[in-house]
């Protein structure tokens, strides 16, 4: 398996993955010419040849088959094109000592607070290969291209995990606050934001804070919840150092979390070493390697040890990451705090 | 015979009476005889203050059955709301949503803490025996302050204002406040109102919510309550509306009840009210029922009589009514046809 850009032949099978993903991946639109469109764009991306506030990062995850099985994306940076709004769930307090009333009250403040940061987003992976170390590889090998580019980012990597929703695709935090400024459901809604509309319907959202005791309770229920299906994704982002501060999507409520770049584990623990070919030991802990180039990016997951500032992976590693013995990769262990990877 | 007259510091324990079987929302009347007392105190004062305009004053009726000494109810008028603190109401107004990408325009409304009432004349502590609601008296009563307005116009503002006490359950319950300001004071609604009489209302009001509230994601039961009248408070909502009173975007922020505006020329009894001399007599022919009073100050006093009334001509009061008004031959008098 590898993490490569994706190309404008990976049209047909991208599209068969979107349309296995349904309403899950918000920001990949499941039309051909729009996808395409899409597709040349993060060609022109990894070719450097747009700006960051335009950067559009398309990953995908090809097996040793050359089969797509699955795709992520990575932003140059949010809000610098048009508007990119959340809410930060913060506090009023109503306090009278004399009346002995203290209420701390919940309150939605829009903001754009994140503009200018890099959004991981559009994972999707198929269900048949969701096993193994695929998700990781797919999720953490961006944060490797962010280590390695790391101007072409913002500060902050951030990622909106899908809010939580009924299987209907409705969402209770939508139905108690987006549905009364759109008059339209969560679905229509969220189809406008896959052809690109987001930022007018934010611009319909209500500006004023909202309190959120004046919600549904359901909708209360939902605020900062991410949908089980992005369960695993937040699983792997919070070992990385990603953290919820308190943003939310302002359609579904999903958390946005976040963590600056530098203190991502994988950033932070990643380090460059010389490719070695040697048989892997039976012991050799799974390292997650970039091979530092950008347009001809390739990402693999494997086992490997690390001896002195060498990485000793096998031969066909070698050949996955488009490489010789002896080039530098980039490379951190696949798993946080697994003592046996710093060993040796 | 019923007579509306300023009210005097013996009619504290009649008043307490009065104050006790009031509505909750009417706040001005606390059940609380040393509130009362001050009120009572004020508004003695007003009356015999010497204005040039409005300013804190307030002015404190009641409605006396001359033979049994009985107060049957009680009205006032405040000069000016929030003089002394301010006064808070909720703006209902609509936000606009629109998108023209998308083709979607429409408005929200929201609601907002406000004080854009404040300077308006307040008519307030309107309340009646129940026995009398729908009687002329209710007439009386509400309107015998718009003739006293009329009659010394300088002590009031250009713009009248009245809360009308909003809807709540008989168990005492406003989904309005369970809704929206329980969140906020964690107060039952009949203990919230309750300390707005004892304690200063804009005290209350300023632990409400300072964003404005969309009216779409209140409770169905909530957004029902906004404008909505308690069914005791109708009669005074409806005496107002026909003197010109109209409901506007304004509602308390405590019940949702409406806030009713006139401009103070434009209100009937202000407009329309005639004046006229008069002329002690025995027996009337009676053509017409009307409210009149004598446009005085500290003596001022209001009553209905049934009247032969012709423009232009001095008005023939019974022995009764003379006494009733305090007033004698050729003294000025102010009516309007009930």
């Amino acid at each position: 398996m590898i993490v490569r850009p994706v190309q404008v032949t990976d049209l047909p099978a991208l599209l068969a993955l979107v349309r296995q993903a349904g309403c899950g991946l918000t920001s990949l639109p499941a039309n051909e010419e729009r996808l395409f469109h899409r597709l040349r764009w993060a060609q022109r991306t990894f070719a450097e040849q747009v700006e960051r506030a335009d950067a559009d990062y398309l990953f995908v995850l090809e097996d040793d088959d050359q089969q797509v099985v699955g795709v992520s994306a990575l932003t140059g940076a949010v809000g610098l094109r048009e508007p990119w709004y959340s809410y930060r769930v913060g506090q009023t307090i109503s306090s009278s000592p004399d009346l002995g009333i203290e209420r701390h009250i919940p309150t939605l403040f829009m903001n754009n607070e994140m503009t200018g940061q890099s959004d991981l987003r559009s994972l999707f992976l198929r269900p048949d290969r969701r096993q193994s170390h695929h998700g990781r590889l797919l999720s953490l090998g961006r944060l490797l291209v962010v280590a390695e580019f790391a101007h072409l980012f913002g500060d902050k990597i951030i990622a909106e995990l899908r809010g939580s929703a009924d299987e209907k695709g409705c969402s209770p935090f939508w139905d108690s606050v987006g549905r009364h400024f759109f008059k339209m459901d969560f679905k229509h809604a969220n189809h406008l934001s896959w052809l690109g509309n987001k930022a007018f319907i934010a611009e319909l959202m209500p500006r004023q804070p909202l309190y959120a005791c004046l919600l549904t309770e359901q909708a209360q229920a939902v605020i900062g919840k991410p949908h089980a299906k992005a369960e695993p994704a937040l699983k792997i982002l919070t070992a990385e150092g990603f953290a919820h501060k308190g943003y939310i999507d302002i359609f579904d409520a999903g958390p946005v979390i976040e963590s600056p770049v530098s203190s991502i584990r994988s950033v932070r623990d990643s380090q460059l070493l010389e490719l070695t070919i040697a048989p892997p030991d039976d012991q050799a802990p799974m390292w997650l390697i970039h091979n530092r180039r950008l347009e001809n990016c390739r990402i693999t997951a494997t086992p490997a040890r690390q001896v002195g500032d060498r990485l000793i992976v096998d031969r066909l590693t070698v050949k996955r990451l488009q490489l010789q013995p002896g080039d530098s990769v980039r490379a951190v262990p696949l798993r946080p705090q697994q003592p046996q990877a710093v060993a040796a | 015979m019923l007579v509306l007259r300023p009210v005097v510091l013996t009619d504290l324990p009649q008043l307490q009476r009065l104050a006790r079987e009031s509505l909750v929302g009417v706040t001005s009347l606390p059940d609380d005889s040393e509130c009362l007392h001050d009120k009572i105190l004020d508004s003695c004062t007003s009356f015999e203050q010497t204005v040039q305009s409005p300013g804190p004053e307030s002015y404190l009726f009641v409605l006396e059955d001359s033979a049994t000494r009985r107060l049957a109810g009680c009205s006032e008028i405040l000069a000016t709301a929030g003089f002394s603190e301010p006064f808070y109401s909720l703006r209902n107004r609509h936000f606009n949503s629109a998108s023209r990408e998308l083709n979607i325009e429409h408005g929200v409304p929201a609601l907002s803490l406000c004080h854009d009432l404040g300077g308006h004349t307040l008519l307030r502590g309107f309340h009646i025996d129940p026995t009398l609601v729908r009687t002329a008296y209710s007439e009386l009563l509400s309107r015998a302050r718009l003739l006293f307005i009329a009659a010394h116009a300088p002590r009031f503002a250009d713009g009248v204002i009245s809360e009308i006490v909003g809807f709540s359950s008989d168990d005492g319950h406003s989904p309005f406040w369970d809704a929206l300001g329980k969140h906020f004071i964690d107060l039952p609604y009949v203990e919230a109102e309750r300390l707005c009489g004892l304690e200063s209302r804009a005290f209350l009001a300023e632990l409400m919510p300072q964003y404005p509230i969309y009216v779409p994601m209140l409770p169905q039961a909530a957004q029902d309550c906004i404008g909505r009248v308690h069914p005791d408070g109708q009669v005074a909502f409806d005496i107002l509306e026909r003197e010109g009173f109209q409901t506007n975007s304004y509602v308390d922020l405590f019940d949702g009840g409406p806030t009713l505006y006139a401009r103070t020329a434009g209100i009937r009894s202000i407009a329309q009210s005639a004046t006229a001399t008069v002329k002690p007599g025995s027996s009337i022919d009676a053509r017409g029922r009307y409210l009149l009073c004598n446009d005085s100050l500290e003596n001022y006093r209001a009553i209905v009589a049934d009247l032969d009334y012709r423009a232009g001509q001095p008005l023939t009061l019974d022995t009764e009514m003379c006494a009733a008004l305090k007033v004698s031959e050729g003294s000025p008098i102010r009516l309007i046809a009930l």
